[in-house]
């Protein structure tokens, strides 16, 4: 009985012990609880949200490969590009037959809920920020927040709405899908903010003017708003971005002043990095050869690129009957004069551009129409014409249709994951896709202009989360 | 003894369990319905309707249903389909509504009904500003109130005079002395990126140089130094000819991005008198 005792209270000691030991810090590792002191950290915290869209740079299934799979899932379900022999699940995208189970659509979901993750993260610990830092970071953090949740809820429609850092028992949280309205809501507030405290660093970082941009898109996509749209894209032109003289310079000489914002890659490292260029080539990546141009978008450029058709497709010489994107080249084509941007093609140097100048003015036009079906506004055909003219047509027009937009897009900003949003965006995806899906014998409806919530995620969520339509 | 034991239950075990396999076989000669399971992921009807934006009579239907196979649609108007996504071409503007049967391949159907009006979109006419107090006469605001210039109150000058002599129209003008420092200014809403021509009378004295200048501004001001950047149009009126003879202006501007506007009135060096504004829609 006296042992019972004396045992009883020497448990008692351990326990009270407990609490101490638990909350001591460790002092030979970092943890996020920890980590961040001031903006030295803050900033590294900074630069992961632009690491988390770049992607990895590999070919295992299990990484997040972020906006380097984009493409996949916006240009490869478009008119505009396919696969070259229509292998494995990267060929759901062009033939409308997507699963929920497809691994590129977990990836890039997976991917964003990572960027927005890091983008809380910066937020959760402005407070370490100096007040000279404090704007510029948030601004950033909210920027990029924004940019990852508007790819998802265009993409996938409701998705789970998380404005903070989350823990294993959020469960309903991360798993409950929060409708398209809300959704769009954040984002709005969060750009708005970005507009207000953002500053400019680096074109490969989030900046006033692509805050404005990128807010005037949103307004746009919601069909609401148009005269603020215009009003943001009123504050971009005129200033220090401009067209480049040279088609192919936006794309080879890169930090060019058209570029307003770019997810930065630096060649020949495996760190930094991307392997999308390789995919888009004949069998130089791990494919045989992905986003190859569609005989539809040739059509278009032959027709409306002018100058720009050099430097947006060419033939395959390895396959002729098969045509590339020229944008982008990591090995480049001496006969176009671009030069090799790394020496391993799979370890590409090409910047990712996500808003350009042009991009802008074509933006401008469709803020001045409003929704309706053309404008024959002087300060639209100036920017339209602008556009134009850099690519050699110089005929004068009168009137604008959103079918002369919608096309002049498609030739400008061909294979820059553009022509999808556009579609849906102004009205004409179903259209257009079941022409295209009907010409090519594909199988679109109207429940693939959302893409599957992954099968993995459903499956995690215990079944909280639900399903799109059609899938 | 327990091996002996757990062998003899063993076989017993394996007997019961062949016969249980061998009768479960019976299950060929019962009828479909008795012991076989439910419909476990039985058609669910849904869609949604989108109108037109060149025919507004057509309305583009999306499906989305789940687990069916077949679809029958029921557009209200006589019309029915068995497409996916149909479209259809309503009659005239009206009520319908609209019934979408969704089956699956054991027969079993779910249908969903929703209402959709068919209404020709009103394309929102140009707005055409509204001048408050535009001839400066009294009792003129819409109540019936007003001194001629109480819309042209504003914190960027004194309040601007009143005349009655000489004046283009009515009897009152607006009066603007020597000295500069009486400023009219006004806002009002207006359709964006609209060409419109802003058309008014003015009168100068001849005995010292001057001007008088109305600005048409995209959007309002708080200040003064803002005018610069918010001018749309401007108008330096210097005809100094006749102190008793009124000078049309016709001022086109185009509102731009813009859903508000001002105008906004001072004068330089001379008394100068304003009358009559109006803007209409150019062309």
């Amino acid at each position: 009985m006296k042992n019972h005792i004396k045992i009883s209270i020497l448990f008692l000691f351990v326990l009270m012990g407990c609490e101490d030991f638990l909350d001591i810090a460790p002092t030979a590792a970092v943890s996020s609880g920890n980590y961040f002191v001031d903006d030295q950290q803050l900033e590294t915290g900074v630069i992961a949200m632009y690491d988390a869209i770049q992607g990895v740079n590999s070919t295992s299934t299990s990484d997040n490969h972020s906006i380097q799979y984009e493409f996949y899932i916006t240009e490869m379900r478009s008119d505009n590009t396919r696969t070259k022999s229509s292998e494995g699940e990267a060929a759901q995208f062009e033939s409308y037959t997507i699963q929920s189970t497809n691994g590129i659509v977990l990836d890039y979901y997976r991917s964003m809920y990572n960027v927005i993750y890091r983008a809380n993260l910066v937020l959760e610990n402005i407070d370490v920020a100096s007040d000279a830092n404090r704007d510029q970071f948030e601004g950033e953090a909210k920027f990029v927040r924004a940019y990852a949740y508007f790819n998802l809820v265009r993409l996938f429609g409701d998705v789970p709405l998380l404005d903070r850092v989350i823990g294993p028992e959020d469960e309903a949280l991360s798993f409950t899908r929060t409708s398209t309205a809300d959704v769009y809501s954040l984002i709005t507030s969060d750009l708005q903010d970005a507009v207000a405290k953002l500053g400019k660093v680096s074109i490969n970082r989030a900046s006033k003017a692509a805050a404005q941009a990128m807010l005037a898109k949103v307004y746009l996509t919601q069909g609401t708003n148009y005269v603020e749209a215009q009003q943001l894209l009123e504050a971009i032109i005129g200033t220090e971005y401009s067209l480049e003289d040279d088609f192919r310079d936006v794309f080879y000489s890169e930090s060019n002043d058209e570029v307003i914002f770019a997810i930065g890659y630096l060649p020949d490292l495996t760190s930094d990095s991307q392997n999308f260029s390789s995919e888009w080539l004949n069998a130089v990546g791990r494919t045989s050869g992905v986003n190859y141009v569609t005989t539809e978008a040739r059509e278009a450029l032959d027709n409306l690129g002018g100058a720009r058709t050099q430097y947006s497709y060419r033939q395959d010489q390895r396959q002729p009957t098969e045509y590339q994107v020229v944008k982008y080249l990591p090995d480049g084509d001496e006969s176009l004069g671009i030069p090799a941007t790394s020496t391993d093609p799979t370890l590409a140097g090409n910047d990712w551009i996500v808003i350009r100048y042009a991009d802008v003015l074509l933006m401008h036009v469709e803020a001045i129409m409003a929704g309706a079906n053309e404008t024959s506004s002087g300060s639209a055909i100036s920017s339209f014409q602008q556009v134009r003219s850099r690519a050699g047509i110089t005929t004068p027009v009168a009137t604008i249709t959103k079918e002369d937009l919608l096309n002049e897009r498609r030739v400008e900003l061909a294979f820059e994951n553009h022509r999808w949003f556009d579609l849906v965006r102004l009205g004409v995806a179903r259209d257009v896709l079941s022409a295209f899906s009907a010409a090519n014998n594909y199988s679109f409806s109207d429940t693939d202009l959302l893409l599957p919530i992954p099968q993995a995620e459903i499956n995690l969520s215990k079944g909280l989360l639900t399903q799109n339509p059609g899938y | 003894m327990t091996t002996k034991n757990n062998k003899a239950f063993l076989s017993v075990l394996m007997g019961v369990i062949i016969t249980s396999i061998l009768t479960s076989c019976d299950f060929t000669f019962e009828l479909p319905e008795e012991g076989s399971i439910p419909d476990q992921t039985p058609p669910t009807a849904s869609f949604s309707a989108t109108q037109n934006d060149t025919d507004f009579l057509q309305y583009d239907f999306s499906n989305l249903s789940n687990s069916a196979t077949t679809y029958l649609w029921d557009f209200g108007d006589g019309n029915t389909s068995t497409d996916l996504d149909p479209s259809n071409t309503y009659p005239a503007e009206g009520t319908y509504t609209v019934k979408l049967t969704a089956s699956d391949n054991l027969g079993v159907t779910d249908t969903y009904e929703a209402v959709i009006e068919v209404i020709e979109p009103e394309a929102p006419p140009a707005i055409i500003p509204n001048i408050l107090e535009a001839g400066f006469e009294d009792n003129s605001l819409p109540d019936g109130t007003g001194d001629g210039r109480d819309s042209w109150r504003n914190d960027f000058g004194g309040v601007i005079q009143i005349t009655s002599s000489p004046v283009h129209e009515g009897s009152q003008a607006s009066k603007f002395p020597s000295a500069g420092d009486r400023i009219a200014y006004q806002e009002m809403e207006v359709s964006p990126n609209t060409d419109y021509i802003l058309t008014y009378y003015y009168t100068l004295k001849t005995d010292n140089p001057g001007a008088l200048t109305v600005t048409v501004l995209g959007g309002g001001i708080s200040d003064l130094s803002e005018v610069a950047g918010a001018t749309l149009a401007a108008f330096e009126g210097t005809d100094q000819t006749d102190a008793d003879a009124y000078v049309r202006v016709e001022l086109p501007f185009n509102s731009g991005a813009n859903s508000t506007m001002a105008i906004l009135i001072t004068n330089q060096g001379v008394e100068a008198r304003a009358d009559a504004l109006s803007i209409d829609l150019a062309q």
